[in-house]
């Protein structure tokens, strides 16, 4: 009983409220339920291509929302997720249109760069906290419209594509693509290094000293000072890496979806990874069933608004809803010292 | 081509003040909250909730003063809906925040494509037009009228207590959670007004993504102005005044580029919390359940 309350107050049971509000969206839309629930299904989960596109939002989510997952374990609100993506996914874009050798060396130099790119965006939220004692959570939002605006400077000025009309970058050599995973369709291997990524995260947090001293730096920063652990370090560690894992997403939409960088790279997949990060409950293999889980939406959001007439924004609401019920939930040890907000 | 420079400062003090405005609105709506101890993340959300009710009533009823009071309504329940949750289910403030904010956005869009049909912006509504001056003046007013209550009455004083030690509150035979509740509701409800203004005020219609960041930078401008009133309306127009001048210099400087001016607030709003080292003092229970 006991657990079934403990299932139902956390994830499970804000799930099922995301299928309620997601009925009486559609019922505020004049759509029956059930019309609405089959076209989000079959446009996701209804064949090969579907699932091969539901796929590639998961991928999308779950590399931001494991660098959320990070931050988070360490006591670090890491907002910024959406900035340190695109940044990743326009040092993947730069470096590949222009400078990429062509050799299959070259996916993993393109995949580095925005690893270090997410890292750097990332690292300066890091250095501004560890510093300056500046809010992170600030930093991280602000660094977002930063983020955009170099980005948007970028690709319609010094870095845009001589013969494109729109404001992107020269397409990659295919020898920079990442490798296929279904066949025809743009799912690429991307989600196997996502995957991963979790597991590697998990082992860090579980099995490293550096994750033991990350998760005692966020859930009881006193005892670690006091056993050692260099906080401001720590402070710029988490957030670069938590950067770098965002970053890493964007150069793997550059390099396995767009083969290109533009700006619409992302359409708030750092704001969902929140959501995504707290249903998995910042566990990163829980992580990767939530990435599904709004893969899912994203991918039958689309379907939904073109089959049964739901506007696929009613996706972000129910997101937000999730978002707001898990609040409930202390997940996010507030670190005795936040920085003034 | 000094009275072309006159005329240019004229402009960049003009635009400094119409660009505070929604600035000032919203960082006393965080002001206020912080002050009671609950931390606003969600102002960005309640600046949305105002900007696109205001056009929706307005555009209903053809009355933009209505658009605005259903403005200040809606944020006013963006503010009831985190300040419920902030006080009776004790939630991570932050991460509720982060929730009003995506609801806001995500509903203001889901309205938009089933009320008007048209994805991305509402069609023009009647505005203000030029009484929208009478909002900038009444930013001024709410300011000094916030500075009185906070600091010259019992109920400011309470809720300043709140924000350092609502047990002492709960002590003295008052209700912490209330007071809080109350005053995230008026944080909410000038948040609205702050996003009114943004629509029906400076334009005419509502546009998705229209607050731009807004509600974040006014919680730098409440640190940056450390959490009173005209402090965080100094602050403000310190942020105004960046936005102002992105759109005065886009004519005039041809080597830094339109797309690197748009950075400007959001770079100055970083310099700004970063340069505070040592120097401030959040509410010793700001952010923290009771």
């Amino acid at each position: 009983m006991s657990y079934l309350k403990r299932t139902l107050g956390g994830p499970a049971g804000a799930i099922l409220l995301a299928f309620f509000l997601a009925a009486v969206a559609m019922l505020v839309a004049g759509v029956s339920p059930l019309d609405g629930f089959e076209a989000l299904f079959i446009g996701s989960l209804g064949g090969r291509n579907q699932i091969a596109e539901t796929l590639v939002q998961t991928t999308a989510l779950l590399f931001p929302a494991l660098g959320i997952t990070l931050a988070f374990r360490a006591g670090l609100f890491n907002i910024g997720a959406e900035g340190q993506l695109v940044i990743g996914g326009l040092a993947a874009g730069a470096l590949g249109a222009h400078f990429a050798p062509a050799t299959p060396l070259a996916i993993f130099v393109l995949l580095a760069a925005g690893f270090v790119g997410g890292g750097i965006w990332g690292g300066i939220a890091g250095w501004l906290r560890a510093q300056f004692n500046a809010n992170e959570i600030i930093s991280t939002l602000m660094l977002n419209f930063v983020a955009l605006a170099v980005a948007n400077y970028l690709v319609s000025g010094p870095l845009k594509a001589s013969n494109a009309s729109g404001a992107e970058t020269t397409p990659l050599p295919a020898s920079s693509y990442l490798p296929t995973l279904i066949p025809d369709t743009r799912l690429s291997i991307a989600i196997v290094i996502a995957i991963g990524a979790a597991i590697v995260l998990r082992w860090l947090l579980k099995r490293t000293v550096f994750g033991y001293e990350l998760r005692a730096s966020g859930e009881a920063p006193d005892a670690a000072r006091r056993n050692g652990v260099n906080m401001p370090r720590m402070t710029l560690l988490a957030l670069t890496l938590s950067g770098a894992i965002a970053g890493l997403g964007g150069a793997t939409i550059v390099t396995g979806v767009l083969h290109r960088f533009n700006t619409q790279l992302s359409p708030g997949y750092g704001y969902t990874a929140i959501a995504v990060a707290l249903v998995g409950d910042l566990n990163p293999l829980w992580v990767c069933v939530a990435a599904f889980g709004f893969g899912i939406l994203e991918a039958g959001g689309l379907a939904m608004q073109a089959l049964a007439d739901v506007p696929k924004d009613a996706i972000h609401v129910i997101e937000g809803l999730i978002i707001l019920v898990l609040a409930a939930r202390r997940y996010v040890a507030t670190r005795a010292e936040a920085a003034p907000i | 081509m000094s009275s072309a420079g006159g005329a240019l400062i004229v402009t960049l003090l003009t635009l400094t003040l119409i660009k505070s405005t929604p600035i000032i609105y919203a960082a006393l709506g965080g002001v206020i909250s912080e002050r009671s101890g609950v931390v606003n993340i969600g102002l960005e959300g309640m600046m949305i909730g105002g900007a696109f009710t205001a056009v929706l009533f307005s555009g209903m009823t053809g009355s933009p003063v209505i658009g605005i009071i259903a403005g200040i309504a809606a944020g006013a329940l963006l503010g009831f809906i985190l300040g419920f949750a902030a006080t009776v289910f004790k939630v991570d403030q932050i991460v509720a925040g982060t929730g009003i904010n995506l609801v806001a956005a995500g509903g203001a869009a889901y309205a938009l494509t089933l009320i008007y049909n048209q994805p991305g912006a509402s069609p023009q509504v009647s505005a203000l037009g030029n009484n929208f001056w009478i909002l900038v003046a009444i930013a001024f007013a709410c300011a000094a009228l916030l500075h009185g209550v906070l600091y010259f009455t019992p109920w400011g004083l309470r809720v300043r207590a709140c924000g350092e030690n609502p047990r002492a509150v709960h002590d003295a035979g008052l209700h912490p959670l209330r007071l809080r509740l109350y005053a995230v509701i008026l944080s909410g409800a000038l948040a609205g007004l702050g996003g009114a203004f943004l629509s029906i005020g400076e334009v005419n219609i509502y546009s998705d993504g229209m607050t731009a960041g807004r509600g974040f930078i006014a919680l730098a401008a409440v640190i940056f102005g450390r959490w009173t009133p005209w402090g965080a309306t100094g602050a403000a127009i310190f942020f105004g005044f960046f936005e102002a001048l992105q759109y005065v210099l886009q004519g005039h400087i041809s080597w830094l580029p339109a797309d690197a001016m748009q950075a400007l607030p959001y770079v100055a709003a970083l310099f700004a919390i970063a340069g505070l080292v040592g120097k401030v003092r959040a509410p010793a229970a700001d952010g923290i359940p009771y």
